[in-house]
This record gives structure tokens, C-alpha cells and sequence, in this order.
């Protein structure tokens, strides 16, 4: 089976390199859909921009740290309250927004010398925070202000601050993967190895690509404590800036989001000689999977087969109670791009459950290489899917749930699907044995919702079940 | 004693009140059926917008990108303009309406706006020749005004491309409510229902509102027509309900088609609303039903029972769109609270003399203080200063760690409030509108009178 021209795309007939439907007896030799390639105007797609790649996805999660955008009014209005990644420090980070406000006239003339004041201001307004990203957006770019050049202004004048530039406007890329690439790149060489961390463990690991979504850093901290390895950096969960800056002291790079985050990875692996190591962190067998594999290299292999062992005599149960009761539900995920593959085989292995279709919205080949490798035959696969797909593709397998964001999960509900947030979870966290179980469980609330049944009822209709009188 | 109108003194912004001009546009658009909306810049500018009204009602709108992306930021987006709007006319038959919305970076680069859609057209002549789509020029740089300019200068470019020409007289009100929920247009029509006054209301957002049924259909969308638009005309006169929202709109009207055009205050409070029901009697020569008489009994009635007792001098911070803002401390008047703080999120510089604040100004016999282009950390600064003492906060979600931090009860009213459920259902404005804030309110209040042990004793024979 080649590549799929969906009906609602005859007119934009390049989607078809886009939109894979697996058989058996192929592989990605055969078709691997095109990714990372520009949008068709006018698609609705589901695309966000490089700029809300660094600053909402990455920079953004550190809980220490001002964000000063700089640009007009909208850039930080609208990477604000949409992101789900408490802190240990009163979620200082989900709190607040900087900008710069830019207006009319710096357009003009330039907006250096408002940002120089508003970073000065945002200091002084706050005075116990001492480090801050400065984001460049789309009019700042194109105008061209020297943001370098006022960062180092600043930071001579004020020495106890530090300050990291990000120079990603919305426009770079085709997706917010740009804005994590721009952004990984940029801390490898300007911040690490500006901090020398205290090192308390003889096993120190950075743990690269989790953002702490409802917990899940936290979460897995649990597993490093028990096994005593030290964790350097969080990039970015629940992390300090100055922890980022320490990341070349680490032994091992533990990598979970390989797209957003690879990038830091393999530089820390070419400049400081650490190795990297790729897990999953979803599900039971992978993340048993990947708590082996650390502890392989650190040759606590003993401490590992305990916890793991630990974990699954208290969540197991649980799984399987739900495994009994989601076995053969179809799901799609319509997300990033990671979770695809993240999920794909967990869900199968662990549950039972069984992805029919997956969309990814800023993947890159490797992630539709690993994602197609890892799914089901009979299964699409869908790179930068539009709104006209998604209807026609839930018509095609007829999804029993959607991991999906709170917006197309209104859209679903309509047709009587339910969601369930797979980006910010409904009720996580969902990394690690536990997590996992709150997938699970979330999944089954979901499928088993009673009002889906009330809705597909038409009460014109003939009753197929006979109400009992409450006189009766 | 008295009252300062004054502008923050910062340039930065620390949590902003108000999202960008073409987020402002956006929701104009979405009001209209058979219309989706195609913002000419980065995605981002279109994904995020989509989310907030989605966090807010609960529902998916359709808005379109344009997808600019690098080589078109270099060498320009035009070919992405025409794209856009012909990839929507294709795979979308229905579609009637596109208003094609600039953003910061695409009046940056200078793309020819008008030149395009006039190439558009006619790529739609051809190959769509019984078909008539209306793109509309929608100029709505972020770097000039706020959410709240973009709305008014999108409704009324909407007005100015599709109503071309005087029609007949209809005998319609043509309304301007301005950026409120659907539950003040529901309570809108049900007024002009009672009063007999033939009306449209733009946009009408009814559907916003919109449910699940047995057939899997999907009605979530605006409900004004072309054809409304295109009558707005002949209409008898325009009554708008919101200056800053709808004004331009109407006036827009009156000076190109000689529609005599109403602007009143926004019908926050009981006053307010009886103004504008006396204002559209006037116009119409309708006279008020007996039945609104009694409508605003039942409001006068249950706020009654908690004026005197509960609200007198409870101190009050308020903060949104301009028009409800100002409404909000009418109604505080009336029900014996004491505005003490009201913030406007933006720099018009209308603001500072705008009838209503100086009417609120002269009224004003405690310390008050109207802070213009604010930001929410100007509230946070006032609601931790003990001194200042606000009792109550009343605003949108992108308030509520301030409401959290301070311990200050706080009731969700504007746009957005994605933290408490189905508000977008109820009305604000009007008798009804006014009930249900007071009750609010006094919810609100007595909640947290009970969790702070606050004299919550008072309630058992209340």
C-alpha cells in the first residue's frame, strides 16, 4: 500500500507524500511520509512556531528564570497558562510574562533601548531573581535589533544576573521544532560549563528532553534517588538555570525526547565526551527497559532489578486491572511528533490497545522511521495532518479515544469521541510505572464515559431500552 | 480623596490584560457564517489564539495560517496569500467569507495586502465563476493597539468590503454588542424579542454555545450572514454597546450610508441597561414590555438582599476589556461597593477622557485610582499591599495567581475565564447579567468568608 490521497485533499495533492497507511510486508525502505517540510497555507494545520518551540516548550519550564519576550504583546500573552509543568518553588514559571510591549515606533526607530529598560525593570521589580532568556520574535527580528549587544550591557552592569539570549522568531523553520534546535544549540555553546555543580554521587546523569509535564520529573526523581544517581541537569523539568550550565559534568546524557532535545545530547557527546543514552519513559517495559540500561552503565545493575521489581509489585496489579478492561479499544494520538513513537508500542504491550492512526505535527524523518517501525500494520501515518484529515481519518478506523490537545478534543467530542489531553495529560503524571497507570486509568474514564451514550441517543427515536416508571 | 487616572510607569510588560491585534481580529471573525479566517503570519499566531478561545468556550473554531515561514519573511508572502485563499475556497464549499488578517511581521515586511486579494479574486473568478467568497483586508499589526482594537477594526473591515451599497430600508436594528459572550447576545435577543424590535446583532455568537447531538453534526460557529452584513445599510439605525468594540462600526455606517448611529453605555448594571432599552424605544418607537419591567424587578430584588448587608464598602479591583471595566464600577456603584482600582490594559489614549471615567471621577468621594496601559503586575503590587485592602477581584483568568497569592476572593467575568466552568453561557450584561454577578459576587464572598472562618457565622440565618 502506498502513500494515501485522502479525498478531502484532491486539490492539495502533494499531502499524499505526507500520509502513510502501513502493510505488512513493507517497511520504511518502501514509504517514509515526507516531514519537516513547509506547511500548504490555508490547511489549518495544527503547527505552532519556532518561537513557542524555545520559549513555551523549553525555556520556559525553568523555574528561576524571567522570560523577557521580546516583541509585541501577543508572543507572551499567548505562550502563557497553556502549559501544564508545575515546579517545586510555587510555579513561578506559570505564573508570569515578561515583554517588551513593543509598539509602532521602535519598529521604526529600533526597540534596543526598551528592552535594555524592560530587562533593568524586570529586575528590579523581581529583585530575587537574578537570571533571565531574552526571546527575540518575529518584528524583532526582521527590524533587526542588536539583542546581544543590550544583553551585555546588562550583565556588565548588573553582575550577579545572567542572561541568555534566544534568537528564534516565529517565522524560522516550518514548526516549533526550529525553536528547539535554536535553542539547544544556542545553551551548548554560550552557557554550559559556565557552572561547576556539586557532585555528591559517583553516578551523575543529565536527564535531557522531559519538561516536567504534571509531574513527571518530579516523578521519576524518585527512581534516581533510590538508585542514588545524581542528576546534573533536568533539561528542563522543574530545573534552575544555573543547573543547565553544569550539564558537561554529567557522565551519561539519559535522553527521553530525543526531537526537542537530541540536539544538546549529541553536542555534549562531541564537546565534553559524554555519552548518550535514549529511553522511554512511557510505559512499563520501556521504562524498566531504560532504568536497565542506566544502571548497566553505571554497573548498579542489583539496584536497578530491585526497584524495578519494587515498582511492579505495586503498580502492576493496577495495570493489569485496566489491561483486562482497554485490551482491543483503538486509539489515535494526534500530537507532537515523540509521543508516536513513545506510545505506539507501550500502550500495545502494556494494555492491549491499539493505534490506528497518529499525527504528528513537527516530527522529522527519524521520528516517522522509529514510529513506523514500531506500529501496527493497518495503522496511518500522518505528517502535519489538517482538520479535513483528521475527520476523514477518524471516519477510516473509527478511534474508540484521541491523545490529542484540549482544542481538537472539543472538536472530537461532537463526533462522540473522547480525548484525552496528550500533550499536557489529563491526570498525570504519565512517565514512569505510576504514570503509566494514570494513563491507563485516564484512558479507561475516557472510553468508558456513560454521557458518550447519552449523546449518541436520539430521543425522537424509538427507545431500544424500556425506561422503568418511577411509579413501577 | 478622589480619583487618579494615571499610566504605568514601566515600558515592560509583566503579565499582560490583553492579547494582540490580530487575536482581537480573529474573534470578530469567527462570528460570522460560512467564514473562516486567515491570519497572514507566523503560525503561532493562529495555533494559540485557537487554544485560548477553545480554553475559553469549551469548543474548536476554525482559523487559518498562512504559514509564513522564512524564505516568505526574506523575499515576501504573497504567493502564500493567494495560496491560502485558494486552498480554503477548494477543500471548504461553503466558505463565503475570508477575512485575510495582517499580523506584526507580515506589515513589517510590507506585503502588498489589497494588490493580493485583488489577485486572489480574480484566481477565484476563474476557476469559482457562479461562486462570490468576500476576502476582507484586515490591517492589524500587533505593534498598534491591543485585542481589543483588533476586534473593532476587523468587524468594521468586515462591514466596509461586504456592505457595498445602500440597500432599501429593512426596518433593522443593526447592534454592536462588542466582544461579549453568548450569553449576553442570547439575553440581547430576548430583549428585542420582548420589545418587538426587529434586530441583528454583530457578530451573533449565539452558537458558540453549540452541543453534542445524536447526528455527530457540528454547529459551532457565528451566525451573522453575508446577507445581514450587506443589509446593515438599510437598517433604521446602528446601536452600539461598547465604544472601543463596535463604535467605529456604526459610525462607519452613518457617515457612508447615513444609518443614524447610537452609541450608548455598556448595559453593565441596572442603570446602564435601562438606558439602553429606553435609547432603543426611542429609536424604534417600541415601547418596554411589561415583561422587561419585571425582569428588572427580579434583578432589583435579589441584589437588594445584598447590598446594604454584604457589598457596602467592600473594596473592589477591576480589570478587562475598557467598556466592561467601566461598566463593572457602574455596577459596583449601584450595589454599594467601591471601585477602588480599575485597570485598562492598553495605550489608547481615549481612555483618560472618556465621558464615563469622568463621570466616575467627579462621583468619586474615596481614593480611586484608573491605571491606563496597565499590566496585571500592577494589581499583584496592589493586592499584596495590605494597606490598599482590596476586599474583592474581579477579571479574567489571566488574574487568578494574584486572586491565589493574595487570598483575595475574586469573581471571573470578560475574556478569558478558562478557569470556572461554563461562563461563556451566562450573561453579564443586562438585568439578568447583573442578577446573576451580584449573586456571584455574594458567592464568592461567602465562600471564602467560610474558608478564612471570617465571620462565616453570619450566614446561618441569612
Amino acid at each position: 500500500m502506498p502513500m494515501v490521497l485522502l479525498n478531502c485533499d484532491k486539490d492539495i495533492p502533494e499531502r499524499e507524500k505526507h500520509i502513510y497507511l502501513k502493510v505488512d510486508g513493507e517497511d520504511t525502505r518502501d514509504f517514509l511520509p515526507i516531514s519537516n517540510a513547509p506547511t500548504i497555507p490555508g490547511t489549518l494545520s495544527e503547527r505552532g512556531c519556532a518561537f513557542c518551540g524555545a520559549k513555551l516548550v523549553i525555556g520556559g519550564v525553568l523555574k528561576d528564570t524571567i522570560q523577557m519576550v521580546h516583541g509585541p504583546i501577543g508572543c507572551a500573552y499567548d505562550t502563557w497558562h497553556t502549559k501544564r509543568y508545575p515546579s517545586d518553588n510555587g510555579h513561578f514559571q506559570m505564573k508570569y510574562v515578561w515583554s517588551t510591549d513593543m509598539k509602532e515606533s521602535h519598529i521604526v526607530f529600533g526597540g534596543d533601548k526598551r528592552l535594555e529598560k524592560a530587562i533593568h525593570e524586570a529586575f528590579d521589580e523581581m529583585p530575587h531573581i537574578k537570571r533571565m532568556i531574552v526571546y527575540t520574535t518575529c518584528p524583532t527580528a526582521l527590524i533587526g535589533d542588536d539583542v546581544k549587544a543590550v544583553v551585555k550591557r546588562v550583565m556588565e552592569a548588573r553582575p550577579d544576573t545572567d542572561i541568555f539570549t534566544c534568537e528564534c522568531p516565529g517565522f524560522a523553520g516550518v514548526s516549533q521544532s526550529k525553536g528547539h534546535h535554536v535553542l539547544n544549540i544556542g545553551w551548548v555553546n554560550e552557557k554550559v560549563g559556565t557552572v561547576e555543580p556539586e557532585v555528591t554521587s559517583p553516578y551523575t546523569i543529565n536527564f535531557i528532553g522531559d519538561y516536567n509535564i504534571q509531574g513527571d520529573t518530579q516523578l521519576l526523581q524518585q527512581y534516581w534517588d533510590k538508585l542514588g544517581i545524581q542528576v546534573i541537569a533536568h533539561f528542563t523539568g522543574n530545573a534552575n538555570y544555573d543547573d543547565l550550565r553544569a550539564m558537561h559534568r554529567a557522565q551519561l546524557n539519559v535522553v527521553n525526547c530525543a526531537r526537542s532535545a537530541g540536539y544538546i545530547a549529541n553536542e555534549l557527546k562531541k564537546r565534553y565526551g559524554i555519552p548518550r543514552l535514549d529511553i522511554d519513559s512511557w510505559g512499563f517495559n520501556y521504562m524498566a527497559e531504560g532504568i536497565r540500561k542506566v544502571c548497566a552503565f553505571f554497573g548498579i545493575e542489583e539496584k536497578g532489578e530491585a526497584l524495578i521489581a519494587e515498582e511492579y509489585a505495586k503498580w502492576k496489579p493496577q495495570l493489569d486491572w485496566y489491561k483486562e478492561r482497554l485490551k482491543g479499544t483503538k486509539m489515535a494520538i494526534w500530537t507532537g511528533g515523540p509521543r508516536l513513537w513513545h506510545w505506539t508500542k507501550s500502550v500495545e504491550d502494556d494494555l492491549g490497545v491499539q493505534v490506528v492512526a497518529m499525527s504528528s505535527k513537527f516530527g522529522h524523518q527519524e521520528d516517522f522511521e522509529k514510529v513506523i517501525a514500531r506500529g501496527q500494520s493497518g495503522t496511518y501515518y500522518v505528517d502535519d495532518g489538517n482538520e479535513l484529515e483528521f475527520f476523514e481519518i477518524i471516519d477510516l478506523v473509527k478511534p474508540d479515544v484521541i491523545f490529542t490537545g484540549p482544542r481538537v478534543g472539543e472538536l472530537v467530542k461532537k463526533l462522540h469521541i473522547p480525548y484525552v489531553n496528550g500533550h499536557a495529560y489529563h491526570n498525570g503524571p504519565y512517565m514512569g510505572f505510576e504514570g503509566f497507570v494514570n494513563l491507563a486509568r485516564d484512558m479507561y474514564n475516557a472510553v468508558h464515559n456513560p454521557l458518550l451514550k447519552l449523546a449518541a441517543t436520539d430521543i425522537r427515536g424509538e427507545t431500544t431500552t424500556r425506561f422503568l416508571e418511577a411509579a413501577e | 480623596m478622589g480619583c487618579e487616572v494615571i499610566s504605568k510607569e514601566r515600558v515592560g510588560v509583566i503579565n499582560p490584560m490583553y492579547d494582540c491585534q490580530p487575536a482581537g481580529a480573529q474573534y470578530a471573525g469567527i462570528g460570522v457564517k460560512d467564514c473562516i479566517p486567515l491570519v497572514h503570519g507566523g503560525q503561532g499566531c493562529t495555533m494559540f489564539v485557537r487554544l485560548l478561545f477553545a480554553q475559553h468556550f469549551k469548543e474548536n473554531f476554525d482559523i487559518a495560517s498562512t504559514s509564513l515561514h522564512e524564505d516568505s519573511a526574506v523575499f515576501g508572502g504573497h504567493q502564500r496569500i493567494i495560496d491560502g485563499v485558494l486552498t480554503l475556497a477548494r477543500r471548504y464549499p461553503e466558505l463565503r467569507v475570508i477575512p485575510l488578517i495582517t499580523t506584526c511581521s507580515t506589515e513589517i515586511i510590507g506585503d502588498d495586502i489589497e494588490g493580493n486579494i485583488g489577485k486572489a479574486n480574480a484566481a477565484l473568478k476563474k476557476e469559482f465563476p457562479g461562486r462570490k467568497i468576500h476576502v476582507v483586508p484586515v490591517h492589524t499589526p500587533s505593534f498598534k493597539a491591543s485585542q481589543v482594537g483588533g476586534y473593532a477594526e476587523c468587524m468594521q473591515a468586515i462591514i466596509k468590503t461586504i456592505c457595498d451599497h445602500k440597500v432599501a430600508p429593512t426596518g433593522k436594528l443593526n447592534v454592536f454588542p462588542g466582544w461579549v459572550n453568548p450569553g449576553d447576545v442570547v439575553l440581547l435577543k430576548h430583549y428585542f424579542k420582548e420589545m418587538g424590535v426587529d434586530a441583528t446583532i454583530f457578530m451573533d455568537t449565539e452558537d458558540f454555545d453549540s452541543p453534542m447531538l445524536p447526528d455527530k453534526s457540528i454547529h459551532t460557529h457565528g451566525r451573522t450572514t453575508v446577507e445581514d452584513i450587506k443589509h446593515a445599510s438599510g437598517a433604521v439605525a446602528s446601536l452600539a454597546l461598547a465604544k472601543y468594540e463596535g463604535g467605529s462600526s456604526a459610525d462607519y455606517l452613518k457617515s457612508e450610508f447615513e444609518v443614524p448611529s447610537h452609541i450608548v453605555s455598556t448595559p453593565y448594571g441596572i442603570a446602564n441597561t435601562d438606558a439602553m432599552l429606553r435609547k432603543v424605544s426611542e429609536i424604534t418607537g417600541k415601547p418596554i414590555p411589561d415583561s422587561l419591567v419585571k425582569e428588572r424587578g427580579i434583578a432589583l430584588d435579589a441584589l437588594q438582599d445584598l447590598a446594604h448587608m454584604f457589598f457596602a464598602d467592600k473594596k473592589v479591583a477591576l480589570f478587562g476589556h475598557p467598556d466592561l471595566v467601566i461598566g463593572l464600577a457602574e455596577f459596583c456603584l449601584e450595589v454599594e461597593m467601591k471601585p477602588v482600582l480599575m485597570l485598562l490594559g492598553d495605550d489608547n489614549s481615549r481612555y483618560k477622557k472618556d465621558p464615563r471615567i469622568l463621570a466616575l471621577k467627579d462621583k468619586c468621594n474615596w481614593d480611586m485610582e484608573v491605571v491606563c496601559n496597565a499590566d496585571l503586575w500592577e494589581l499583584e503590587k496592589r493586592a499584596l499591599d495590605k494597606d490598599y485592602g482590596i476586599d474583592l477581584i474581579m477579571g479574567h483568568s489571566k488574574g487568578r495567581y494574584v486572586a491565589i497569592d493574595a487570598n483575595i476572593p475574586m469573581v471571573r467575568v470578560g475574556f478569558p475565564t478558562f478557569d470556572r466552568a461554563g461562563l461563556y453561557r451566562h450573561p453579564t450584561m443586562g438585568y439578568r447579567g447583573a442578577m446573576l454577578l451580584g449573586e456571584t459576587i455574594a458567592n464568592t464572598l461567602f465562600t471564602h468568608m467560610e474558608y478564612t472562618k471570617d465571620r462565616e457565622w453570619l450566614l446561618n440565618t441569612w
